[in-house]
């Protein structure tokens, strides 16, 4: 037990103790303490073994960027693997494990690896693993697996709630530390509109760390003062808990706010995540600094720290990080935490400062070695001494907790998001923003700046000048004197530590260690992006945070160049993780899709229909009757009675555009194939509508209302497709037309009302004639319903090849006027019938849909040739397919296909061989497209695409299906099963 | 069939109003939906104009394109009197029964609606009477700002249902 | 993730609401010959760049647009309503 809390002092509620768990062991903190500060202040310094060579691991740092100190939280289906325990706040009853260890924490088996780590370095998958190769999936990459990771997703279904949402502002600020508070305060004030985010609990950034004062009051108090005046503000919304993730298109900006992670039990009906998705006319990053870590041996060991995350459990948490404390830095930013060690009567054992020429002033009670490094730590769960190392000479020092300070890295990812490269900066030792980001600008630490008062005016400037642009005229805001800050002004960065002995970790969480690099730079993967593949640093879920600016620094020097001719690996979204959960919103479960339900819909339900999933559409596929044991037997029986009496089908899905105005007929006539030009009013007509290409697109009819009305009917699949298509081609290609068009799909319950009795059961309900010779076959015409309650369309149009009729009723009437037509149609046997019914009626007849117009044929090739006019100036597709390999003589064309013995049956997808010939590629000579068991047939049949089909009708083949190895021989013969003279569509 | 009683069925009848502090949510009326058409170059400004100084409710919908709206069904020949007005320079197409009308009123309207719409709704930028086709997380839908804290959201009468489940649901943190 | 795409009707709006069709070229005449004709359905410049292409407001006012994207940065220089035509670009 070597870091405790401190008697006073922090932001901590101590009057609100908090009950936890760590690893089962109960432990107690208080409101306002991270899981990180809690399991400090109760002395637990062990928190994780690590990634590969399990070593022990303590809290390194205060923030997002903590590469250890990973846990898993809660339990069942609310637990979380992964979690930072530096951004988890502290929650009654909270439950925390630690990860990558076995059986316990303190004693890891795992451990063991640490003995093999001279066979682990760098590139050791490559290496080791490499033969033989059938080893791989059995034992090395399960033995990997285990050994090597972090925590364990659970396999429990989550039961909280996730949603996504959309803001949009004049100016973000993403950050609301001293730079994003005064850019905030501003920018407020201007009246535009401001959101304001900010990835902790609690807004204020470095400020809440700080022993300075700004006007009087503490850092902390203005901090907390100015979240006051801004939440105030009717035009601001500051988002605490929110992590701007990402930097898109378009100025968004992408952030995930936990709504509910810091609680014991989440509201329901209140998400625990909300993804936002901000658009920004302008944006200002605020996000200040990382604090780079030095790399001396054994410096993972538990006790040492980042000095800014040190300085931040005393000021914020009052927790003090170990009892006699050494400070290694390389820049002013030590002597801060230094200072404040002493001030918290902390003991403070030296400053080891690598600069022999540190100019800085230090007053305090620690020793100060000037020139000097930190060469390596000793302890094995905890620290127990360092040796520092001075012009050649090693000394030790008893002290159970070491910060450290190796300069600072500006946190510019966002900034980095859209393309730009971070440039570095010779001067500050770092890698700096790419300049020109279009709508994003920076303020404050992340590009430079240093110290309190320097940021807050460099925030409240930017935003002024931001602003601006936008039309707002506000005076940058000023603030009171800060007294007591240390200003960090650059540092020369310190890559190589003299007189290591220990292992010097660069990644800790990929535990990549300084002779990985070497390794790496040795065996030629010195290029940033192989050294990161080859070694893995900068990988996983830190990112690189800490270790990418060291591992470039280290590759520089092992070539012999500067850090700026390394470069660094991209950054991508997303700075720190996202969880699936606020990706995926509120879409999942019964809002993953949009249903679309059928103004039918009901009806189908309360006639038994059994639904299949078309699209977004949920269709009645049959209607199963007592007694019937499989869907064959129900669509068997549907399939017959069609025939025999009648059917009612729902066919609503159908796509539906209603096209008006002068130039309608000259319109279609030209998206068509075939001519629509000598249409008459009051009549349907079979169209072809083709691709540029001259490959067939889909297929419907269209009617002709009145003389510049008309309805088209699409495929259900291409509903959508055909009305973009008809817009692009009325708007780009043909605007001078007057053609205007309005989808009504869902204006109109459609049903399709099939089979010899099907006009006497219609007639009980229209009003009109529609006898043969009043209402021919496709006679198509507005009709009066019901002793004129109502009015419909009337199709005579035909699908089954039975005489048949669709009618179109306005959608809230439609379940009422189904009821009548099934009551009208009780006598004369009419049932239900659904798709899978529908599907058999047409394959009987002969009639394509998708499966035949599959994107690979033209209209001669399914028999349709003629529907090409010849006579035509111009129509989409017109120019193309006539080309060279649409009309060669041994195109695929539609055929029909049965099997010699009528009990054998084949499947769709099935390929057509001759007869004799070998299952081969050159041998094959078409497939099955379509294909079910025909009632009428009394066997199965099929539709197929077969070279030369239409000349070998009667031709004895072999059906084969390569994936089932069924081999079926088969006759090849016409499409059309059922009426070839078309008899019964005109009766 | 002369004695035979027709049923209409709203597509939203099974669907109980939402009522909470932030929001609330009605199914309106399923009354007329007239989708206008104006022929390309001209103005019907002035017959638009009339016809919302006779009370009918006329939202813009895309360029040329307007919808007519009410809670009261049109006769046949109140919709085709209404059709005739719009010509000769628009045509009129009925989709009183293809689109449906939901009503969302409260404080918390805008929060609600940003959960789906990318559409910037600030008071702000969207004004009253103004209207827009946006999606609204899955689905596309037509939305008339009506009041300061009140939308009217037209959608597809085959996805009314599931709009409505998603609306609930983004409104459910209002509740109570 | 998120990107805005304006359109010249109805704004600054996701890109989840349009519909992109792909390079916007002029439709050749019909008897315009094999070869033009082949170039409009299958040939494509691939700049880096500006880039005229054609976006459908799918989920909004439904109307085709011509806008010009820079491939590389996916900035949107202009957007304008297809109905205004497009440039012949090839001879």
């Amino acid at each position: 037990m070597t870091s405790y809390r401190l008697p006073k002092g922090g932001l901590i509620d101590r009057q609100s103790p908090l009950s936890f768990r760590f690893d089962g062991k109960a432990l107690s903190g208080f409101s306002g303490d991270s899981l990180a500060s809690a399991l400090l202040a109760n002395g637990q310094r062990l928190v994780a073994r690590s990634f590969k060579y399990h070593r022990p691991r303590g809290i390194l740092t205060a923030g997002s960027a903590e590469p250890n100190a990973l846990m898993t939280i809660g339990s069942g289906g609310r637990t979380e693997p992964n979690t930072r325990a530096t951004m988890q706040e502290l929650y009654q009853g909270l439950e925390a494990q630690s990860q990558n260890r076995w059986p316990s924490l303190d004693l890891d088996i795992g451990a063991l690896n640490s003995l093999l780590s001279p066979f682990l370095g760098a590139g050791f998958y490559y290496k080791t693993f490499m033969w033989p190769g059938a080893l791989w999936e059995k034992l090395y990459e399960p033995f990997i697996r285990k050994a090597a990771g972090l925590g364990k997703a659970t396999y429990e279904a989550d039961p909280d709630g996730y949603e996504k949402s959309w803001a949009h502002c004049d100016l973000l600020v993403i950050g609301a530390g001293p730079a994003g508070l005064g850019a905030a305060l501003t920018a407020g004030r201007s009246g535009a509109r401001v959101i304001v985010v900010d990835e902790h609990a609690l807004a204020g950034g470095s400020l809440l760390a700080e022993t300075a004062s700004i006007g009087g009051a503490t850092a902390a108090e203005f901090a907390r003062q100015a979240i006051a005046e801004l939440e105030s503000l009717p035009n601001v919304e500051v988002l605490t808990r929110t992590t701007a993730f990402g930097w898109y298109d378009g100025n968004v900006f992408g952030a995930v706010q936990r709504v509910q992670k810091h609680v014991a039990t989440p509201k329901d009906n209140v998400p625990v995540e909300r993804l936002w998705r901000i658009a920004a006319k302008r944006a200002l990053l605020a996000t200040g600094t990382e604090e780079r870590p030095l790399v001396f041996g054994g410096n993972d060991i538990p006790g040492v720290m980042m000095a800014g995350a040190a300085r931040s459990y005393l000021n914020r948490y009052g927790v003090a990080f170990g009892k006699r404390a050494a400070v290694f830095t390389t820049n002013d930013s030590g002597y801060a935490l230094a200072r404040d060690l002493e001030g918290a009567g902390v003991e403070l054992a030296a400053i080891v400062d690598s600069r022999a020429d540190a100019a800085i002033a230090w007053s305090g009670k620690a020793r100060l070695v000037k020139g000097a490094f930190v060469s390596d730590a000793k302890g094995g769960k905890s620290l127990s001494g360092i040796s520092i190392w001075k012009d050649g000479k090693s000394e030790t020092l008893d002290v159970d907790a070491l910060a450290v300070s190796g300069g600072f890295s500006p946190i510019i990812h966002l900034a980095c998001h859209r393309g730009g490269r971070p440039v570095w900066s010779d001067t500050h030792s770092a890698f700096l923003a790419p300049t020109k980001l279009n709508g994003l600008s920076l303020a404050g630490a992340v590009k430079a700046t240093s110290g309190i008062a320097a940021c807050m005016a460099d925030g409240a400037a930017q935003a002024s000048a931001l602003l601006g642009e936008l039309g707002f005229k506000v005076e940058p805001a000023t603030f009171g004197a800060v007294e007591g800050d240390i200003a960090v002004p650059a540092a020369k960065a310190v890559w190589s530590i003299p007189g290591i002995k220990g292992k010097a970790f660069v990644d800790f969480q990929n535990d990549v260690h300084r002779k990985d690099l070497g390794l790496a730079v040795q065996e030629g993967y010195g290029h940033v992006e192989l050294a990161k593949r080859y070694t893995t640093t900068g990988m996983a879920t830190d990112q690189g945070k800490l270790s990418n600016v060291n591992a470039i620094g280290l590759l520089a020097e092992a070539r012999g160049v500067s850090p700026a001719d390394v470069g660094t690996t991209t950054f991508r979204p997303f700075y720190t993780p996202v969880s699936f959960g606020a990706l995926t919103g509120a879409y999942h479960r019964d809002h993953f899709q949009p249903v679309r339900k059928s103004p039918l819909h009901d009806w189908a339900a309360k006639n038994g229909a059994k639904f299949v999933e078309t699209g977004l559409w949920y269709r009645s596929s049959w209607f199963p009757r007592d007694g019937e044991t499989s869907w064959r037997e129900s669509v068997d029986r549907e399939v017959r009675n069609v025939r025999l009496n009648a059917g009612l089908c729902d066919v609503s899905m159908l796509g539906k555009i209603e096209i008006v105005g002068a130039d309608a007929g000259e319109f279609l006539n030209r998206i068509y194939s075939n001519g629509f030009a000598k249409l008459p009013v009051g009549k349907a007509r079979y169209g072809l509508m083709l691709r540029e290409d001259g490959i067939v697109y889909d297929d419907g009819t269209t009617s002709r209302i009145e003389e510049n009305r008309y309805f088209m009917t699409t495929t259900t699949a291409y509903a959508a497709g055909v009305m973009n298509h008809l817009e692009f081609c009325s708007q780009a290609l043909w605007p001078d037309l007057d053609v205007r068009l309005s989808s009504v799909t869902d204006q109109w319950a459609q049903m399709a009302i099939a089979g010899p009795k099907s006009r006497t059961i219609l007639q009980a309900i229209v009003d009109d004639d529609i006898s043969n010779e009043a209402f021919p076959f496709l006679a198509a015409r507005d009709v009066s319903l019901f002793s004129g309650q109502l009015r419909g369309r009337l199709f005579r149009i035909s699908f089954s090849g039975e005489l048949a009729y669709e009618l179109a009723v306005p959608a809230g009437y439609g379940e009422s006027v189904a009821d009548a037509l099934m009551d009208a149609g009780k006598q004369h046997g009419i049932c239900a019938y659904g798709v899978e019914a529908l599907s058999v009626l047409r394959i009987e007849k002969g009639h394509v849909t998708h499966n035949e117009l599959n994107g690979t044929v033209v209209p001669a090739d399914l028999g349709f040739g003629k529907m090409v006019s010849a006579a035509k100036p111009d129509f989409i597709g017109k120019a193309m397919v006539d080309r060279e390999g649409l009309v060669a003589e041994d195109r695929p064309q539609l055929v029909g296909v049965v099997p010699l013995d009528p009990a054998q049956a084949f499947r769709t997808g099935s390929h057509i061989l001759a007869k004799d010939a070998a299952a081969t590629l050159e041998n094959d000579q078409g497939y099955v497209t379509s294909s079910c068991y025909s009632p009428h047939i009394g066997s199965t049949i099929g539709l197929a695409l077969v070279k030369r089909g239409s000349q070998r009708h009667g031709e004895d083949v072999m059906i084969w299906n390569g994936l089932r190895n069924e081999y079926t021989p088969g006759r090849l013969c016409s499409p059309v099963f059922f009426d070839p003279a078309n008899e019964k569509l005109h009766v | 069939m002369s004695k035979y009683r027709l049923i209409h069925r709203p597509a939203l009848s099974d669907k109980q109003p939402f009522n909470a502090s932030g929001i609330g949510l009605t199914a309106l009326p399923e009354g007329h939906v007239i989708h206008v058409l104006a022929e390309q170059g001209a103005d019907p400004s002035a017959m638009l104009k009339g016809l919302a100084e006779q009370g009918h409710s006329v939202r813009y919908a895309a360029p040329g394109q307007w919808y007519i709206v009410g809670d009261e069904p049109l006769a046949d020949d109140a919709l085709a009197a209404l059709l005739t007005r719009l010509t000769p320079h628009a045509e009129g197409v009925d989709q009183s029964h293809g689109r449906v009308r939901i009503l969302a009123r409260g404080p918390m309207v805008e929060r609600v609606l940003a959960k789906g719409s990318g559409t910037d709704l600030a008071l702000s930028a969207f004004v009253v009477g103004r209207s827009t086709t946006t999606l609204i997380g899955h689905i596309a839908a037509h939305i008339t700002r009506v009041e300061d804290h009140a939308f009217e959201i037209m959608v597809l009468r085959g996805f009314a249902e599931s709009l409505w489940d998603d609306l609930a649901q983004m409104s459910a943190e209002f509740a109570a | 993730m998120a990107s805005l795409v304006s359109c010249p009707h109805c704004g600054s709006r996701p890109k989840e609401e349009f519909t992109v069709k792909g390079a916007a070229l002029k439709r050749p005449a019909p008897d315009a010959g094999q070869e033009r004709w082949m170039d409009y359905v299958y040939l494509r410049d691939n700049p880096r760049g500006a880039y005229e292409e054609y976006w459908h407001h799918t989920s909004g006012c439904r109307r085709w647009l011509v806008v010009t994207r820079d491939t590389a940065t996916h900035e949107i220089a202009d957007s304008r309503d297809a109905a205004l035509g497009v440039p012949e670009t090839r001879a």
